[in-house]
């Protein structure tokens, strides 16, 4: 079965560039210029992973409207913004709104194709009890490849898909220094060196917040981020 | 502080307008002329009174001729009882008729006195009491008093108790008086302060003079009273001066602070970073200054207004050029999915080339913008700004292996409150910048300590600033940059975000050439954290 993918994007050249990579990597592609459209059409019909910008035409926030509708649709359809915005402020709006994924416009077309074929099976192995073969575990952490999961002190931790590929390339190797070119090229993801630190402080919260004492993302001033490894 | 078109002297309006005061000493010019017209008038008054008065005591004596002509053989023959009576009514006369404050003598013919009366007591003058400052002025008055009594005359002592001799003797106007021709005349008193009105008046027996009637006057009276008017004119042109001057010291103090004020403000709405500060001063006054103040608001609020769209234009800029970015970008990347020519391909990989330098170029328009957010956002916490820049400046011998960076620190914790994740973006910022424009080993880089201010120097060899841009060095999108040495784009934003960052931190930044004139050294200094 072909998995089908929703393009909700008001600018018809990059919807058709998008539509065009897709298809090209075997998907079946259907795409929406605005959020009533969109939103009517996929009601009828959930796609298995939608790409939504926010800016929809008229609405300056149309995406993110549409996203929380589809969450209350389905809570597991994976949801990617794909979008212009690139403030600090968008991004945890997005990811509040229950996105899966926030990208910048400026991803180049491998680096979405992916994050997408990564959503996919994470959604698929999410589905079905898989056997857990290949996950890391460091100490009190736990990754799950597959599935890209992550747990701390066996409880899950709710991360995006650009934050598990950067704990995954710090806690690989633990100790080890990893710039910011280095994190950014692991979690395929061109963004400069601030956005960097802002996913870095959400990863650490979001760990903070199942373990107050949680400390093993660790700034190496100058140099970039290592996972220190537990005691 | 602007000393544009500044003259060499400038006098403030306090100044000004206390030269406008001494207009106010015109009040005791007019008040001393009025006060002497008054005291002449006066004495002109006194003159007729005393010649009338002589008049009087003359005619008077003309009802009685007996008195004097009866008396005159009598005191010639030696005969001491028989004048008594005769002498008394002419005493008595000659008492009724006398005027307080006068003397009165009566001379016969042969120059011999034949009676007196009156003196010269000065007489009591009502005082005027109605002042008309209250007691500010009874104050004054007390002080003047006292001046005045030094400086004037001590109220005569009583005169002589005979006719001078000048009067009596020799004098050309008893002379002229008993001749028949009545006159009057001033002499000096005795003691030389006031003057002394005499007046004649020849008593006439008949055809004959018989004797003379002399009335004498001092002018004392007029002197006190004129004195007095001049004590009170003294006292509240003093007092009219002293409010008036003080009044006006205080106007003009208020205005030209106001205006200082102003001037301050005015001076600092723009400040070396190029923000743009409201005025406040005097805002809501309702005058030329209140104008004023609001005029240049206006124009500032306009010039901040620009400010922030230029600031806001890189922000805006990185938004709108996204989406036509993203157009090439996939369409390129659609396009190498398929199979390309070979010269299409160098083609292509021009293009990709293009857009990853304008990639470049948006992300660090995004990296300044998401920084005011960062800094607008602001979170803080306390840390050790020495471990930060001692593992920053280890990097940057992996990040530059050209450059040789020169650290000298303290050992001491420096603890600053702010964001150690900006403070390293900031240092990076700073070390790119000597990087790129050192010509020769070591960028000096130095932190120490400087009472409650860590002070922060990135210092490199090279080209000096120009001195028109030192000002402008930290501004968005300002850049001093000649010629383009690599193929990284420079917009002018990393000394942008050291500014950003260091005024996060509570510090400021400045750029000056060094002293000897071999480089640049960039100083940034920052409140400790306590």
């Amino acid at each position: 079965m072909r998995r089908r993918i929703a393009i909700v994007e008001d600018d018809p050249v990059i919807r058709a560039n998008y539509a065009d990579v897709l298809q090209k990597h075997g998907y079946e592609v259907t795409a929406y210029v605005d959020r009533g459209v969109a939103l009517a059409a996929l009601r009828s019909r959930l796609p298995d992973l939608v790409l939504l910008d926010i800016g929809l035409g008229d609405e300056v926030d149309g995406g993110f409207k549409l996203c929380q509708e589809l969450r209350a649709l389905s809570a597991t359809l994976p949801v990617i913004f794909l979008t212009a915005r690139d403030s600090d402020f968008d991004m945890v709006s997005g990811l509040r709104m229950g996105a899966d994924d926030y990208v910048t416009k400026n991803v180049s077309l491998p680096h979405l194709l992916a994050r997408v074929s990564a959503l996919f099976r994470r959604a698929e192995l999410l589905r079905e009890p898989a056997p857990t073969d290949s996950t890391i575990e460091r100490g009190l952490l736990t990754l799950d490849l597959n599935r890209f999961t992550v747990s701390w002190r066996g409880t899950a931790v709710d991360l995006t898909l650009t934050e598990f590929w950067l704990v995954h390339a710090l806690a690989k190797f633990p100790g080890h220094v990893k710039n910011r070119d280095q994190l950014m090229g692991d979690a395929h993801i061109v963004v400069d060196d601030s956005t960097i630190t802002s996913h870095i402080k959400r990863i650490r919260h979001k760990f903070g917040a199942v373990d107050a004492k949680f400390d093993c993302v660790d700034t190496v001033y100058g140099m970039g981020y290592r996972w220190k490894a537990a005691d | 502080m602007s000393t544009n078109g500044n003259p060499g002297f400038t006098l403030s309006i306090r100044a000004k307008l206390a030269i406008v005061a001494l207009v106010l000493l015109v009040i005791p010019w007019v008040g001393y002329t009025y006060v002497k017209t008054m005291e002449s008038l006066l004495r002109e008054n006194q003159v007729q009174a005393v010649v009338a008065s002589a008049r009087a005591v003359a005619t008077a004596l003309q009802d009685r001729p007996r008195l004097i002509e009866l008396r005159a053989p009598t005191v010639a023959e030696g005969s001491a009882a028989a004048p008594r009576p005769v002498s008394e009514q002419i005493q008595l006369l000659v008492t009724a008729l006398a005027r307080p404050g006068s003397r009165i003598w009566v001379i016969d013919s042969r120059l011999r006195l034949v009676a007196t009366a009156g003196n010269f007591d000065p007489v009591p003058v009502a005082l005027n009491k109605d002042l008309a400052f209250g007691p500010l002025e009874r104050g004054v008055r007390v002080v003047l008093q006292f001046v005045f009594e030094r400086v004037q005359n001590p109220l005569a002592p009583a005169a002589e108790e005979v006719i001078p001799d000048d009067v009596v003797f020799g004098g050309r106007e008893i002379e002229r008086a008993l001749d028949g021709t009545p006159s009057w005349r001033w002499r000096k008193s005795p003691d030389g302060r006031t003057a002394i009105l005499t007046a004649l008046n020849p008593v006439w027996v008949g055809d004959s003079v018989v004797g003379a009637v002399i009335v004498e006057e001092t002018t004392q009276a007029i002197v006190s009273l004129s004195n007095r008017a001049l004590e009170q004119l003294v006292a509240v042109t003093l007092i009219a001066f002293g409010v008036g001057a003080l009044t006006l010291f205080f106007f003009a103090s208020s205005l030209s602070t106001r205006l200082r004020k102003l001037r301050d403000e005015a001076d600092n709405a723009i400040d070396s970073q190029g923000r743009v500060r409201g005025l406040v001063a005097g805002e809501h006054a309702r005058d030329e200054i209140g104008d004023l103040s609001r005029g240049f608001s206006t124009v500032l609020e306009r010039l901040a207004r620009y400010n922030a769209y230029l600031e806001n234009l890189a922000g805006r800029l990185t938004h709108e050029l996204r989406t036509p970015i993203a157009v090439v970008r996939s369409s390129l990347d659609n396009m190498k999915l398929q199979v390309v020519a070979p010269e299409s391909a160098v083609y292509l990989a021009r293009a990709e080339d293009g857009l990853n330098r304008l990639e470049t170029i948006l992300t660090r328009m995004s990296e300044a913008t998401r920084l005011e957010q960062t800094v607008r956002g602001g979170e803080r916490e306390s840390f050790e700004a020495n471990k930060v820049l001692a593992g920053c400046v280890a990097g940057y011998a992996a990040a530059y292996p050209a450059r040789r960076f020169a650290l000298t620190r303290t050992d001491q914790p420096l603890l600053l409150s702010g964001a150690p994740d900006l403070f390293a973006q900031m240092l990076d910022k700073l070390a790119a910048n000597a990087v790129d424009f050192a010509s020769d080993d070591p960028v000096e880089v130095s932190l120490e300590r400087n009472d409650n201010t860590a002070v922060l120097h990135f210092s490199n060899t090279g080209p000096l600033l120009p001195a028109e841009m030192k000002e402008r060095l930290f501004e968005s999108m300002v850049s001093v940059r000649r010629e383009r040495t690599t193929r990284e784009p420079h917009l002018g934003l990393g000394l942008y975000i050291v500014r950003q960052i260091a005024e996060f931190h509570g510090g400021s930044a400045t750029a000056e050439d060094r002293a000897d004139g071999t480089g640049v050294v960039f100083e940034l200094r920052f409140p400790l954290a306590d």
